[in-house]
């Protein structure tokens, strides 16, 4: 038994914080923004609202107005009038128009609303995170609603 | 997610209107502009001002003083 304990990995502790530290400069990284807001674009399938671990991407071509979002617990009235409160994707742009960021990376990632931890622990976060790193941020920007 | 993503070795940053949540999951970088609610978390709709400052404000925390862990509240008026 003791055997068995000692060959499993060693997980990291909730109180331990993972910190990368950034190096370079603001004005030239790219920006891979990740969100847990329902956002998608309007072409592609829906989140189902009651509950859905999967992900959608969205192109860094895309703007505010190529998406929506599929929400039930939030107020809407702000995201309706400008999705950039909840997916910031035209303001990331016009920071980058005013060389105060590098830019936006190709592509940006988004999750819906889901109580299935495990799903989301074990399969979504790890194939969003590998994704992630595909798309080679030097910053990952991480907004909720 | 923050975390996993971090652990990969890109550097990250979340903001949230939800601090005391936010700060139990351990960030290592979190910008918390108060007064907002989900909904609106980077700022009123139409005031791209304000949002960019937000944004601005959340990419600072990339290059200043290390404070993992912590969920940083900043204000931004009414």
């Amino acid at each position: 038994m003791a055997e068995k304990t000692e060959s499993k990995p060693l997980e990291l502790s909730r109180y331990c914080v993972p910190f990368t530290p950034f190096k370079g400069k603001i004005e030239e990284a790219s920006v891979c923004i990740v969100s847990t807001a329902s956002v998608r674009e309007k072409k592609d399938a829906p989140f189902n609202v009651e509950g859905d671990a999967s992900y959608r991407v969205i192109s860094g071509e895309a703007n505010g107005s190529d998406l929506t979002y599929d929400d039930e617990h939030f107020d809407h009235a702000c995201a309706d009038a400008d999705i950039n409160c909840i997916f910031p994707i035209d303001r990331v742009r016009e920071l980058a128009a005013e060389k105060r960021v590098g830019g936006l990376t190709e592509r940006h990632f988004t999750m819906g609303f889901s109580m299935a931890l495990r799903d989301l622990r074990e399969k979504t976060i790890p194939q969003l995170a590998r994704e992630v790193d595909r798309a080679r941020p030097d910053i990952v920007l991480l907004t909720g609603g | 997610m923050q975390r996993t993503i971090e652990m990969l070795g890109i550097p990250t940053v979340v903001v949230t209107v939800e601090p005391e949540e936010t700060a139990q999951a351990r960030p290592p970088r979190a910008l918390c502009p108060k007064g907002f609610v989900a909904g609106h978390s980077l700022g009123r709709p139409n005031d791209p001002e304000l949002q960019k400052r937000i944004l601005t404000d959340a990419f600072a925390l990339l290059t200043g003083p290390a404070r993992p862990g912590e969920v940083v509240t900043m204000e931004y008026g009414k």
